[in-house]
């Protein structure tokens, strides 16, 4: 007990701290490394690169290519987010019970921030949902666990960065690398001769390099993509979080909650209840649509924002840092933004009108 | 060479939706501070609402970006 207090006050009174060390190092880094080693704008593509060429299974009786499931990189990253989330919930899960059989109410460490965390939003989805937050919150926290971790694994290092070379298909386009033994890695851009035979941009160390006959380029496929820039992870969230709406609604209201929508009862009003029975249509609509904004909203924000630090990392490696600060944060408020508003979606469905 | 510099050109073009949410932005934005400055006390629940107004207009920007993102690199 004594060590740890001490321990916590050389901590408070300033010193050495390993992580401040750590962060100018890493400044250090991105400043002096791209002296060394180009940095490269990476092929930014849409739709995720498949890691196996072969299908992992097949969903039988769809025509064609449509039934073949591939495992692409934003798949890969999506598990490990997904392990990541589970291993916390069940690490802080185990001390919380671990500390309060001891009859220790003050957590410490990593056990105190997530908790905390959890408190927060537990104490938001009360205040707007009422009875109903035992219902709701557990899709609010794991929503917005789940996007976060997702989110922040952009900042990691090794993130669209490490993966595999393989010949280009188009012979002179495609990036020409730099072998160091085991590894390889990107040296040049290259796109080779132009339309009209003539050479775009000569050896510019940013821009876009003249290959010379024969020499060898490869396509890069990372292994690691962040899966909120993958527009099937956002859609499935999606439709989770307002196909769920739609079941909370009708647990809390049951069959009145379709009245929302289908308004036969102001039929019956005349003419004023017909423009009734078009807003609970135009009700339905807007349900719709939520699916494309949630899904939109993510998708956009978080592939900007990957695209903005390959170009970044390409033009400017020195101020990296202040966009990954930036990222932080806009990961941060979509993960809260796409919990919360499942969470007021959901309180809105249970209530009357 | 016509068709790229026309992709480039409708992404931009795209982009200009971006001043509607970036009114759209401020106002709300305005509103909070001086909702905040007129009552102190509130200033919890007016931020968490002004998160949620700020994320449902900065969706309309984000739409126009997706749309100029698919240009430049979709189609």
């Amino acid at each position: 007990m004594t060590a740890h207090k001490n321990h916590e006050q050389t901590q408070k009174s300033g010193g050495f701290r390993p992580g401040c060390l750590g962060v100018l190092v890493m400044i250090a880094l991105t400043i002096f490394l791209p002296r060394v080693v180009p940095v490269l704008q990476p092929h930014v593509a849409l739709p995720a690169d498949r890691i196996l060429d072969d299908p992992l299974f097949t969903i039988p009786g769809l025509p064609g290519d449509q039934g073949a499931v591939y495992l692409t990189n934003t798949l890969v990253t999506w598990a490990i987010a997904v392990f990541i989330v589970l291993l916390m919930g069940f690490l802080v899960g185990r001390r919380v019970k671990q500390a309060m059989a001891r009859d220790e109410y003050v957590l410490t460490g990593f056990t105190d921030v997530f908790v905390s965390f959890v408190e927060v939003l537990y104490n938001l989805t009360e205040s707007t949902a009422g009875k109903w937050t035992r219902v709701i919150f557990p899709y609010f926290v794991t929503i917005t666990t789940l996007v976060l971790v997702i989110n922040w694994m952009e900042l990691l290092p090794g993130i669209d960065t490490i993966g595999v070379l393989t010949p280009s298909h188009k012979p002179g386009y495609g990036y020409v690398v730099k072998d160091l033994g085991p590894v390889a890695i990107l040296w040049e851009e290259a796109e080779g001769k132009g339309e009209k035979g003539e050479a775009l941009v000569p050896g510019g160390r940013y821009g876009l390099a003249a290959v010379e006959e024969g020499e060898p380029t490869y396509e890069f496929r990372p292994f690691f993509r962040v899966a909120s820039t993958d527009l099937n992870f956002t859609l499935a969230l999606a439709l989770v979080s307002v196909i769920m709406t739609q079941i909370v609604g009708l647990r809390a209201l049951g069959a009145h909650y379709m009245e929302k929508f289908f308004n036969f009862r102001a039929l019956l009003r005349g003419p004023m209840g017909l423009l009734d029975f078009a807003v609970g249509l135009l009700e339905l609509i807007s349900e719709f649509s939520k699916i494309l904004s949630f899904s939109f909203r993510l998708f956009g924000n978080i592939f900007a924002g990957s695209v903005l630090l390959f170009v970044m990392g390409a033009l400017m490696p020195p101020i990296l840092f202040g966009f990954y600060g930036l990222e932080l944060f806009v990961g941060l408020i979509q993960a809260f933004v796409f919990g919360m508003l499942t969470m007021v979606f959901m309180a809105q469905a249970t209530q009357h009108h | 060479m016509e068709a790229t510099a026309a992709k480039l050109i409708g992404a931009g073009l795209a982009m200009i939706g971006a001043i509607g949410a970036g009114l759209g932005i401020g106002v709300l934005a305005g509103g909070a501070v001086q909702g905040i400055a007129r009552n102190p006390d509130a200033a919890g629940t007016i931020q968490t609402n002004m998160i949620l107004g700020i994320a449902f207009a900065e969706a309309v920007a984000i739409y126009c970006l997706v749309v100029a993102l698919l240009l430049i690199f979709a189609v």
